[in-house]
């Protein structure tokens, strides 16, 4: 009883605990947040307002949200097979070159209408999708699937060369330079502006495809008889396939959707970015993957929230730092959230992770 | 005779180079061209082939230069993973093929700066002329301002000069560049460059010679050519003129894009890098029509109104069906030609590496397409116009002559 009762009275905690539990339940966040919030208070401080970090705020999630998309197809794969699919970056590069080569068959010039403008990016979204998403199946058909039972490696090196293999594709396509392809959307034309803050149409429409698109994703996964089967061969592939899944077909159902993900991308990207080349695929997806591993490989919220978290330290590092530093502030970020959560933002424990 | 095989071969050894005995054997003489064939530049580079095949044509013909014969291969110092600019392991390649082939008598190239860094000191431990048809970087010749520590000295392992160029370097660029924008009204401009060997040297100069013109000089950044775009450096430009510093291989054309977009006022500014028709021309991958319209480029060739000696070279390049004659293919021309007139005043000795140099190092008030120039003691010429180039119907145009205000170039 006196036991009982003495069990009972609080413990007086010492203020190292507090502040070591504090640290660890807010230092991430007040981490994440300080070099914005230093950066609003200067802006106060010099009269200047908000509307500077918000523009860049828009940049940052407008970019981020291409990185998000691409990011997806990096952390589904992941997480169903983990896997790093070092050919998505370069399947994405050539969906943003079938997006562009639709752009000569429809006939999207600057002179076509509204109209017909709506309708033909609709179908090169579409067909960049398809593309990418069917190449990504045939890739996992061809170099991943007869790995499945081999030694981490050898799937690793034949993700690598894969890549290699799609950028020769690009390059034999269209050449090994960096080209500009018509600026359909106007991209860079303020769409609005409130209260400072612009938000130009290729924004609009970055933000405007990746929303809908991941909270279709999120709710195909978690409510979909396939989106059960894919989490429950990522949790566990053989008690999935004692449960009846036929896991081959889930797996190549998680690379289509990754690249059908990519393909969108890949159109966003091509109407956003208006300059092209076989090598930007090898670029976005080294960000993407960032994002992924930032957000926590395997999470899906987790890539789209790295993804975003990226495209703003971009755009703010470029702005208010220097263009050069930019990928070392990114990484440097990165290797602080890895210290702290080695999981990544949202991560979830992985089985390789036990 | 033994001893006498022994003792070309000594002379003909690609280390030993660079003194006297470096002789080739028998009357074949090669002439290599390094440029890169791949990507952005390639289009300039074909310009210079062109010229130079036209010169070796008009100049030596039947191939011939007194009693000896001429050979000219063209090699490519890009790659396909590393187009649009000098690839660094294929330059060092394309070097040393020059470096150990017995016939070889001069080496036209590299057409960046960067690629030069790398062939150059191969090149002169193997005691071989090389004359550049484009290279403008300061540190190639001189420690002028925009130099690096230790430049030139450590391109020329052998002490001796064996390196000439037919454009004039960068401090006489960035001067025109300055000149052109004083005049244009420019309050300030915000300066950018590639971050390559050239695009960075460049800039340096422009730096110096905006200061001594009392030109402010805001926002200097280094731009990354992985980097998928420029949009928030751009939302940052606060000056009335905008100067990119940088080859269009550097993700140029969305550089420019970007700060067209970025700032719609600003006058747009670059240099020779950009002049090609993968940058001006929209069909070609270039910049949009609304910003070509915008920007003016600096280039060292003339229109043909201020260099009349330049007409013939033209004609014969429209005799042969080029509409329009890249400012590169008369570069190109005068390295060739520049490079056969120091072989026949070689005379006899067109095979003696070391006459080939003293003779090209010894140019003096030669008269030339690009106008009378001479070489001097580091291989630089003494040529110092330029001409301003506009975009006209996706072409750089030729607009006027720009003499650089004396003041502006930085002393060093």
């Amino acid at each position: 009883m006196e036991a009982a009762s003495v069990a009972s009275k609080p413990v007086a905690r010492r203020p190292a605990d507090v502040a070591r539990d504090l640290l660890s339940r807010f230092g991430l966040i007040a981490f994440l947040l300080a070099w914005p919030v230093g950066i609003v208070v200067q802006d106060l401080s010099r009269g200047e307002g908000l509307a500077p970090i918000a523009n860049l705020l828009v940049l940052g999630i407008s970019n981020g949200a291409i990185w998000a998309l691409i990011a997806v197809g990096y952390t589904l794969v992941y997480g169903i097979i983990e896997l790093i699919n070092f050919a998505h970056g370069d399947n994405f590069m050539l969906g943003t070159f079938t997006a562009f080569a639709l752009f000569g068959t429809l006939g999207l010039t600057l002179a076509t209408g509204p109209l017909g403008l709506v309708f033909g990016l609709l179908v090169c979204l579409l067909a960049s999708m398809v593309v990418c998403a069917l190449n990504n199946v045939m890739i996992e058909r061809v170099a991943y699937r007869p790995l499945r039972n081999a030694p981490k490696l050898a799937p690793l090196i034949t993700a690598v060369g894969f890549s290699f293999i799609l950028q020769n594709v690009g390059v034999l396509w269209f050449g090994s330079s960096q080209f500009s392809i018509p600026d359909l959307i106007e991209s860079r034309n303020v769409l609005f502006e409130v209260a400072g803050v612009t938000v130009t149409n290729s924004d609009a429409l970055a933000i405007g495809v990746t929303v809908p698109l991941v909270i279709l994703l999120t709710q195909f996964i978690t409510r979909s008889r396939i989106g059960k089967a894919m989490r429950a061969t990522a949790q566990d592939p053989e008690a999935a396939r004692l449960m009846g899944i036929n896991v081959d077909t889930t797996i190549s159902f998680t690379f289509l959707l990754g690249g059908l993900m990519a393909g969108a991308a890949a159109l966003i990207y091509a109407l956003y970015q208006t300059t092209l080349w076989y090598f930007a695929g090898f670029q976005a997806g080294l960000i993407a993957f960032t994002a992924a591993v930032m957000g926590g490989i395997g999470n899906l919220q987790g890539a789209v929230l790295g993804g975003l978290i990226i495209g703003v330290i971009q755009n703010i590092s470029d702005d208010r730092l220097a263009a050069k530093w930019t990928p070392a502030v990114v990484f440097g970020y990165l290797i602080v959230i890895m210290v702290f959560r080695p999981q990544g933002l949202l991560g979830e424990e992985t089985r390789e992770a036990g | 005779m033994a001893l006498g095989l022994g003792f070309a071969a000594c002379g003909d050894d690609d280390d030993g180079g660079g003194g006297g005995g470096n002789t080739v054997s028998g009357s074949n003489l090669t002439i290599y061209s390094s440029l890169p064939l791949q990507g952005t530049s390639r289009g300039q580079s074909e310009a210079v082939i062109q010229g130079e095949r036209l010169a070796l044509k008009e100049l030596a013909p039947g191939n011939k230069i007194g009693k000896y014969t001429l050979k000219y291969v063209s090699l490519d110092d890009s790659t396909a993973q590393n187009p649009g600019t000098a690839d660094e392991g294929q330059t060092a390649q394309n070097a040393r093929k020059a470096a150990s082939d017995k016939t070889t008598i001069f080496y036209l190239g590299e057409f960046n700066s960067g690629g030069t860094k790398v062939s150059l000191p191969i090149l002169n431990k193997a005691g071989i002329p090389q004359i550049s048809p484009s290279n403008t970087y300061v540190g190639l010749t001189t420690d002028d301002p925009g130099s690096e520590p230790g430049e030139p000295r450590k391109y020329y392992p052998t002490g001796k000069r064996t390196y000439a160029r037919v454009v004039p370097r960068d401090t006489i660029q960035g001067a025109a560049l300055v000149s052109t924008m004083k005049e244009d009204g420019c309050k300030a401009v915000t300066l950018w460059n590639d971050g390559s060997t050239y695009g960075a040297g460049l800039a340096r100069n422009i730096e110096l010679s905006a200061k001594q013109g009392n030109l402010p000089v805001q926002d200097k950044q280094r731009t990354d050519k992985n980097a998928p775009n420029y949009r928030s450096l751009a939302s940052g430009i606060q000056t009335d003129c905008f100067l990119w510093s940088g080859v269009t291989g550097e993700n140029g054309v969305q550089v420019f894009k970007d700060a067209a977009s970025g700032c719609p006022q600003c006058k747009l500014y670059g240099p020779d890098g950009t002049a090609e028709a993968a940058f001006t021309d929209p069909k070609e991958g270039g910049i949009p029509a609304d910003v070509g319209a915008r920007t003016k480029l600096t280039v060292a060739t003339l229109g043909v109104e201020d260099l009349p000696s330049a007409k013939p070279v033209i004609d014969a390049f429209r005799r042969q069906g080029v509409r329009n004659v890249d400012p590169y293919a008369i570069y190109g021309y005068e390295t060739m030609a520049l490079a056969l007139d120091a072989l026949k005043r070689a005379g006899d000795d067109a095979n003696d590496r070391e006459k080939v140099i003293e003779a090209m190092l010894g140019t003096k008030d030669r008269q030339s397409v690009l106008g009378t120039y001479s070489i001097d003691e580091n291989g630089d010429t003494t040529l110092t116009d330029y001409g301003l180039y506009v975009i006209k119907d996706g072409q750089p145009t030729y607009s006027k002559k720009i003499v650089a205000d004396p003041a502006l170039i930085p002393k060093g």
